[in-house]
């Protein structure tokens, strides 16, 4: 109800916003349109070209091998536009492109071999202190970070397709990096093998949608210190450890797939210190854990589909005021597990493929609760070699008994009103 | 005869006792887990790590989250043997952080974000302070800074070791 509200009052101001901005860019109009604007062809010097164009400048740069490193924009309002087979290599010695004004586009080309440094961040494109950078239909290979924004707002990142080296583990930085950023939209994107496919610190009110992160080797996504943002319809597969969202408040996460991420330390989401976020028509799909809570309070968990998970949930009991509700559990080793036997978080009107019992009623609603913690996931929790037991006839004996005569599973941990069919199509 | 003996046992029980001292660990980098912020640990010079009295080992992603975990009482004192920090110069070293030099210095950036990297020599931490800029600290210098960035100054600060 929050969400929406909040979501309602946002869609008025930017409705209000664009009425504005409309209004003044019709005032504007005519007194901007004299400053010409030219478009150059370049076919040499890419550095030196953007050394002397001005603002305004339409910059199209022709098919081919263009062997330059650190191409620095200082002239606001500039456009790069590569022509097909605009290639730029940087030969393995620093970045590529360093945008450094206002209001600049690069878009088209292919970027590739950055090199790798051990005490520099070297990107095939470096964004510092800008606003209105946009940066689209870019095809980067093999540089350490693709894109860089550092102290940068109001830009856009979309329809890039970025991929990391070979496999150097420890020096391969991110795809999509976001330093001290506000407003800033990453959307279309394909993100394969860097370090994290998008990461963010310190970042406010960025929206991230339909973008694809696969085969990185840490995280498709990882959040850290933000606040306000979004992201939605994305999907994360076979990412090393999933997706991480650390120390952040008020994070939007919906529609997004997250699945196939495997490992002794892998999650569809790793929740670290996450307060007032929500986490809405998720799939998460195979994945070694689902969900993992740590320090996460009132979250809320709805219409999610957990299927074939190792853990659904995993949840820990400095993880309070969460709430789960209209999510289906289905086929997962274990729905939930915990490390404690006091709870403060509530499970509600779920589907659980596990619950075996009745509905005589016919409403719908199972007529004894369900229990969702196995005594079986609590022993593994102290003793992980136990999983060789997992479907022996002794385990099934211990979760009946629990089940019978709960001693050791959280008692408040219990969904009273199960759903005897799933809610989700 | 007997003082052969005998000094083939002293030998062998300081061999022993080499074998039994606590020593740091290898991380391997890009699977292990940081122990107090759970995130993969990845950039092999930052990550630091702590080796119990009796030999177990908790390995961190950066030297903040290695000073933050003994602040915040993860572990009691008295089963702390040492704290190890990676040399930034030759991140193969390791370095007893109570011996260490730091830098704090927005340049060097760190996985956490509070920017703390470690020297064994203070030639070379002296050396990165002039060309990236930011402050040299001691171990208690970093203990301080993350209890006040982190924990709003309630973490314990330990005795000097």
């Amino acid at each position: 109800m929050e969400f929406a509200m909040k979501n309602l009052s946002r869609r008025i101001f930017i409705l209000l916003f664009l009425l504005l901005f409309a209004g003044s860019s019709l005032l504007a109009a005519p007194s901007a349109s004299p400053s010409a604007e030219r478009e150059i062809r370049v076919s040499g010097n890419i550095a030196k070209a953007v050394e002397n164009a001005r603002p305004g400048d339409v910059l199209r740069i022709v098919a081919g091998l263009y062997e330059e490193t650190e191409i620095t924009i200082k002239t606001s309002r500039i456009s790069l536009l590569a022509d097909p087979g605009a290639i730029i290599d940087g030969g393995g010695k620093g970045h590529i492109f360093i945008i450094n004004a206002d209001s600049v586009t690069i878009d088209g080309f292919k970027l590739r071999n950055t090199g790798l440094s051990h005490v520099r961040d070297w990107a095939a494109i470096r964004v510092e202190s800008a606003v209105f950078a946009e940066i689209r239909n870019n095809e980067l290979e093999n540089n350490m970070f693709g894109i860089y924004l550092s102290r940068t707002k109001d830009s856009l990142i979309e329809n890039n397709r970025i991929s990391g080296g070979g496999d150097r583990e420890s020096n391969s930085g991110n795809g999509i990096h976001l330093f001290d950023t506000e407003r800033i939209q990453v959307r279309g994107n394909i993100i394969q093998h860097h370090r994290d496919g998008i990461y963010l610190e310190f970042a406010k009110e960025v929206r991230i949608t339909d973008n694809k992160a696969t085969d990185n080797r840490r995280y498709g996504l990882h959040y850290m210190f933000s606040k306000d943002s979004e992201y939605s319809r994305n999907e994360f597969r076979r990412n090393n450890a999933g997706v991480a969202v650390m120390y952040s408040q008020n994070v939007d996460m919906s529609g997004n797939i997250f699945a196939d991420n495997l490992g002794p330390a892998s999650y569809g989401i790793l929740l670290k210190d996450i307060d007032n976020s929500l986490i809405g028509n998720n799939h998460f799909l195979n994945n070694t854990i689902g969900i993992y809570s740590e320090g996460s309070n009132n979250v809320r968990v709805e219409h999610n589909r957990f299927e074939r998970n190792g853990w659904a949930v995993k949840i820990w009991a400095n993880s309070t005021r969460n709430v789960f509700t209209g999510n289906a559990f289905t086929d997962n080793t274990f729905d939930v597990a915990t490390n404690s036997s006091r709870h403060y978080n509530t499970f509600e009107r779920n589907y659980w493929s596990a619950y075996d019992g009745y509905d005589l009623e016919g409403d719908g609603i199972g007529d004894v609760p369900h229990r969702p913690v196995r005594l079986y996931s609590i022993i593994v929790e102290r003793n992980p070699i136990a999983l060789i037991l997992h479907r022996s006839l002794f385990i099934d004996f211990l979760d009946l008994a629990e089940r019978v005569m709960p001693a050791l599973t959280p008692q408040t941990l219990v969904d009273d009103y199960p759903l005897m069919k799933s809610p989700l199509p | 005869m007997k003082l052969r003996v005998n000094l083939l046992l002293t030998a062998l029980l300081f061999l022993m006792l080499q074998a039994c001292e606590p020593a740091p660990k290898d991380i391997l980098i890009g699977h292990d887990e940081c122990a107090y912020c759970r995130m993969i640990i990845s950039d092999k010079p930052f990550g630091s790590q702590i080796v119990s009295t009796t030999g177990k080992t908790w390995f961190f992603d950066s030297v903040e989250c290695l000073a933050a975990y003994e602040l915040d009482h993860r572990i009691e004192q008295e089963r702390i043997h040492s704290r190890w920090v990676p040399d930034f110069e030759n991140p193969d070293n390791w370095v007893n952080a109570w011996h260490a030099r730091f830098l704090y210095s927005e340049e060097l950036r760190s996985p956490m974000g509070l920017n703390l990297s470690a020297y064994q020599s203070e030639t070379d931490a002296e050396r990165n302070r002039e060309a990236y800029g930011g402050e040299l600290k001691a171990w208690r210098g970093v203990l301080e800074l993350v209890n006040e960035a982190w924990l709003d100054g309630n973490g314990t600060l330990p005795e000097t070791n």
